[in-house]
């Protein structure tokens, strides 16, 4: 969580705003209260016709009633800019720290949960400063004054009244999230794995017709359904006791303080209007407990996404930087000699050894899954070998800076994304100074131009969300213009037409081919190949790689 | 799930009459608890006015009838009796909304599933399967606010302040106006506010979804950028817009908390008031008594005075529940195509009556099948097939190859005449159909659950050496046993991410474990390199003797093993010259395509 401190410190003005603001809240309630008790007790013990100063007491009144509708307007708009500041700040800083990481270890086979989950844990960790830390922060500042209070009218109830006050405010809340935390942690499992039977249901529908098992399926999707209400009813015992405990809280403090004012008063010691306003002092200051309550209903939930958050900012980069980056020749071989590469204990690699010289076609054939794009991953140093090493011109890649490294070889692969962006933007992360006649002669090479030319917008055209679409074919063909723009003489092409209509997939490949001619090219790839548009072919079989 | 109270995107749906009437409807699945923890909140009332009548009762009887504190030991008593019903009220209150909220969503969820399953798969085809899974959990796990916390909330707002009012009329009728027409008044303000935030959010709308998906865009691209050595620029970018998303955000909130100060307004106002009316009229500054107001009435007024507004300031704080569930409700509407009515889950019809298996006849008499956007897609095809004939179906992907087999499997409506051993397609009961018809669809799914688990699916029953035989004939053994747990193996969601090909392989096991008189493949060997190419087709020929076989494929390899080869163009099926295998003795898959 303490990443989570210096976020808050970032933005400590905004911060000091909103708690203002909701101390200024609470305080106006409680004069409004404690005043009002007081003026009306004070002036039906002066009888009717008595000369009494109505004066300060009713424009007190009607102060602090206007000042606590202004302030509660302020704090509300003041707490949401600093909670939506602070959840922008995140957002940069996750992303980052996440540059030098990537590909993250265990996220690299399904980025997509993993980037929900990244986003979910974000807007998770907005609750924790407008449901706790200011709600917090203003109960405290609320008790001391209640305190102060107290101090010079009813010394005796400070200790019964501050205690019961913190008890729920503070102290209950937080006893009951914890008990209450492995319900939530139970109810969580249990949503995931209903929606693993839901995204199964949806996914797998044409095979639970085909195969007749709509009735079985349907029995499993009903079981967790149920699951799922009995877990989360267990968790509402807990959460049931949260409001309950409240209103025991408040109701006993104000006893205890109205036990402890009408001795007072019998001994002459608290005037009838003084113990009237504190009673009604202790009502208003309850007010602080409810957003507390409500927020630590969440806290376990923020604490888990917080957690991981915290262990992703706090990970090991993939590969090191070396502290003397070493100088590339200006053009020299690639080359694997005896790479061996595991992941967890299951070797994917095992002995391999390849040389690429400068100009050279290579293409590696075998399933998915045999090691192809753990090789390419290797060649561009997204991870390093745990056996051998890999050199570029003869020096190990492992020496040099990632950045230098990454000017010389470029990787496309089936999952590169388009970004949201117009087209120019996607194509100018390739070079970012590139001029449009630049721009078009990659989209020519690509074989994309036509169509760009042919929207109404061209290069300015919007894609992604809310934005035009690309066909599957047309995605690929714009992530091959980006890759020609970069200047890297060696381009590694991972499955580059995988997942596409086969006649579009030949078109495509072909392309491919004759839009990077004058460069270097390993295309890893499980589809047919052209006839003798390689120098050499080779296959890879559950890790060895061996000529075809 | 985002605390910000107030989600733009919630408010600015528009619900139809029938989705309002659906989600009004839903009640009935939780019986008498929403019934109860409708009226529990009516009993706190009474309750928060016994507390309020005990303390300016104790106060004023020693304020101002000389009363000592131990002459009031009875009535503290009742006092701490009325705080600890009030506890444990709202402890039953939760308790009993959660219940109907959960029963609620149970039965939404078992009506929704069911709603999936009685779909047909050509409906599935244009659904984002995220879409129905987030809408089977997410959106239905969004009504819980609206029946756990508003429904109750709605109830005590519009009860409770009336009540209050009319009641303090008795004690004082100038309180009981001043609370009588502020409190009726707070909803109308809100109101208002809420039509400026809501045409102001609409505006916003757009560019707020671009915005935000535009960090997730970015992270997800992570690597690309990085290999580019763009990544560090793309922070700048990134901070800009989500700086802009707050701005604009804020923009929005700005008006929707106008709302939270026409609340205060009233409440702190109606405290004032009364504090003031109170004692002036004490003073005899305000004689519009005839009889003299006492302490305790005065002090009751004012106890009373927050709670009558306390409802209707819970209600503003559950309100945007009801935008959400209004927006889930609307997200159900357009996702699954119409709300489903309740409706029991589908339950396991009995077996299927084992009939000895022989290989289907398939007569097609004028197939024709439009696709909408692409107009006919089959024109007018006929084909026979005798019992035991192997057919192969080539062509480019979206030539149709698919619909002809989808058709034949009824996961497509079509015109024309289908019949299966002289039976229309469409007059077999379904149970008998699925048992006699095996069909392998293009992306076939991997369950939740192992790699054994998932071949099982196609005979519950099969022991364990029946889908180790299927397994090995699917090669489906040549990776699994590679693996630790071997067919124990974990998949689908949260297991083991498995390969195009390892998944193609496992569903074809699952044909293999069940026993059809006609197999219908698509695509058998898409994602296999040449060489497993050669093997599964070894198997898929092994298979099927004794059945009628359909194959779709764009492997010329595979196709030449078949005895019948067509191929579709312009929606006709055009015979291709063919040797049938036997008579040119070839090792099976290697040679080119023609």
């Amino acid at each position: 969580m303490r990443f989570f401190v210096e976020l808050l410190r970032g933005r400590t003005r905004k911060l000091l705003l909103a708690l203002a603001l909701s101390v200024a809240t609470l305080l106006t309630g409680m004069a409004l209260l404690g005043v009002s008790g007081w003026f009306l007790t004070a002036t039906y013990l002066a009888g009717i016709g008595a000369l009494f100063n109505i004066f300060i007491p009713s424009s007190m009144v009607r102060g602090s009633s206007f000042l606590r509708i202004l302030s509660r307007y302020g704090e509300r708009v003041s707490g949401h800019a600093a909670t939506l500041a602070i959840l922008s700040d995140l957002r940069v800083l996750v992303f980052s720290r996440l540059i030098p990481l990537v590909p993250i270890r265990d996220a690299a086979a399904r980025t997509g949960d993993f980037v929900a989950r990244l986003t979910g844990d974000i807007d998770t960790l907005d609750m924790v400063v407008l449901q706790l830390v200011l709600p917090v922060a203003a109960a405290l500042v609320a008790a001391l004054g209640l305190g102060v209070v107290l101090a010079f009218v009813l010394p005796e109830a400070i200790i019964p009244a501050i205690g019961g006050l913190l008890a729920t405010t503070l102290l209950v809340p937080f006893v009951l999230s914890r008990l209450g935390q492995a319900a939530g942690t139970e109810a969580v499992g249990r949503s995931a794995h209903l929606r693993t039977l839901a995204l199964d249901g949806a996914d797998g529908h044409g095979d639970i017709v085909a195969l007749g098992i709509a009735p079985l399926v349907s029995g499993e999707f009903d079981k967790a359904a149920r699951d799922l209400r009995a877990a989360r009813l267990r968790q509402a015992r807990w959460t049931a006791l949260g409001p309950a405990a409240m209103q025991l809280g408040l109701g006993l403090t104000m006893a205890a303080v109205l036990w402890i004012g009408l001795g007072a008063h019998a001994t002459g010691r608290i005037s009838g209007p003084m113990l009237v306003s504190m009673v009604l002092l202790i009502l208003a200051t309850f007010e602080a407990s409810g957003p507390v309550l409500r927020g630590a209903g969440r806290l376990g939930a923020a604490r888990a996404a917080a957690r991981r958050l915290s262990a992703i900012l706090q990970a090991e980069p993939a590969v090191d930087e070396p502290r003397v980056p070493a100088v590339l020749p200006a053009s020299g071989a690639l080359s694997a000699g005896h790479v061996g590469f595991r992941y967890g204990d299951r070797p994917v690699l095992t002995d391999v050894s390849l040389t690429i010289e400068a100009g050279e076609r290579i293409a590696i054939l075998g399933e998915s899954g045999s090691g192809k794009s753990t090789l390419l991953a290797l060649l561009i140093r997204l991870a390093d070998p745990g056996e051998g090493a890999i050199r570029l011109g003869g020096i190990n890649i492992r020496d040099v800076a990632t950045s230098e490294l990454h000017g010389r070889i470029a990787l496309l692969t089936q999952d590169t994304p388009v970004f949201i962006g117009t087209i120019r933007d996607n194509l100018r992360i390739g070079a970012p100074d590139a001029d449009d006649a630049t721009l078009y002669g990659a989209l020519a090479r690509a074989r994309l131009d036509e169509f760009v030319r042919r929207l109404p917008l061209g290069l300015d055209t919007w894609l992604g969300e809310a934005g035009a679409t690309l066909s599957a074919g047309q995605a690929r063909r714009l992530c091959l213009a980006r890759t020609l723009l970069a200047p890297a003489a060696i381009l590694l092409l991972d499955e580059p037409t995988a997942g596409l209509d086969p006649d579009i997939e030949a078109d495509l490949l072909a392309d491919i081919l004759t839009a990077t001619s004058g460069r270097s090219v390993v295309l890893a790839t499980h589809a047919a190949l052209p006839e003798g548009a390689f120098d050499r072919v080779y296959r890879m079989d559950a890790g060895r790689l061996a000529a075809a | 799930m985002s605390s910000v109270e107030f989600d733009p995107r919630a408010s600015a749906d528009s619900l139809r009459p029938e989705a309002k009437a659906w989600l009004s409807a839903q009640r009935k699945a939780a019986g008498r608890w929403l019934t109860v923890s409708m009226l529990l909140p009516l009993l706190g009332g009474v309750l928060i006015a016994a507390q309020a009548l005990t303390l300016a009762g104790i106060l004023a009887g020693v304020i101002a009838g000389g009363r000592s504190p131990s002459d009031e030991g009875g009535a503290i008593l009742i006092l701490l009796a009325v705080i600890v019903a009030r506890a444990a009220l709202a402890l039953v209150g939760e308790r009993v909304a959660a219940r109907a909220a959960e029963d609620i969503k149970l039965a939404v969820r078992q009506s929704l599933f069911a709603a999936l399953m009685a779909r047909t798969p050509e409906w599935m085809r244009a659904r984002s399967s995220g879409e129905l899974t987030s809408g089977m959990v997410d959106q239905v796990e969004a009504l819980d606010g609206y029946f756990a916390r508003f429904t109750p909330a709605m109830v005590a707002a519009s009860v409770l302040p009336l009540v209050f009012a009319i009641g303090l009329m008795t004690v004082d009728w100038v309180v009981g106006v001043i609370f009588l027409v502020s409190a009726p008044l707070i909803p109308l303000f809100m109101a208002l506010v809420g039509w400026g935030a809501e045409s102001a959010s609409r505006r916003h709308l757009g560019a707020m979804s671009r915005l935000s998906g535009l960090f997730a865009d970015r992270l997800r691209g992570l690597v690309v950028l990085k290999l580019f050595g763009r990544a560090e620029d793309e922070v700048g970018r990134v901070q800009i817009a989500t700086e802009d998303l707050a701005a604009r955000t804020m923009a929005v909130l700005k008006i929707a908390f106008l709302s939270s100060a026409v609340l205060e307004f009233f409440a702190a106002l109606g405290v004032a008031g009364v504090a003031v009316y109170v004692g002036l009229t004490f003073l005899g500054d305000i004689p519009l008594r005839s009889v003299p107001l006492g302490l305790e009435a005065g002090l009751f007024c004012l106890l009373m005075a927050p709670e009558v507004y306390l409802p209707l300031r819970t209600l503003a704080a559950h309100y945007h529940d009801r935008a959400s569930a209004r927006a889930a409700v609307a997200s159900l509407d357009a996702v699954f195509d119409g709300l489903p009515e309740a409706a029991p889950l589908p339950v396991m019809a009995a077996r299927r009556a084992v009939v000895p298996v022989r290989a289907a006849s398939v007569v097609i008499r004028g197939l024709t099948v439009t696709a909408e956007g692409r107009g006919k897609v089959l024109d007018g095809i006929d084909l026979d097939i005798t019992p035991g004939e192997r057919i192969a179906i080539l062509g480019a992907s979206g030539i149709g190859k698919s619909t002809l087999l989808e058709a034949i499997g009824r996961f497509r409506s079509f015109e024309g005449d289908i019949r299966i051993d002289d039976a229309p397609v469409g007059a077999i009961d379904e149970g008998s159909f699925r048992g006699r018809v095996a069909l392998l669809v293009q992306r076939p799914r991997l369950f939740h659950g192992t790699i054994a688990g998932n071949v099982r699916l196609a005979r519950p029953d099969a022991s364990d050496a029946d889908i180790r035989r299927a397994a090995a004939l699917a090669h489906v053994t040549d990776f699994a046993d590679r693996l630790p747990d071997g067919l124990e193996t974990a998949v689908g969601e949260r297991g083991r991410g498995i390969s195009g090909g390892e998944a193609q392989r496992v569903a074809l096991a699952r044909i293999f474990l069940s026993d059809p008189g006609l197999v219908l493949l698509d695509e058998p060997t898409a994602h296999l390199d040449v060489g497993t190419e050669a093997l599964v087709a070894d198997s898929i020929l092994d298979f099927a003797a004794g059945r009628t076989l359909i194959v779709a494929t764009h492997s010329a390899a595979l196709a030449r093993r078949m005895d019948r080869i067509y191929r579709i163009a312009g929606g006709k099926l055009l015979p291709v010259p063919h040797r049938p295998p036997g008579s040119v003795p070839t090792r099976a898959g290697m040679g080119d395509a023609p």
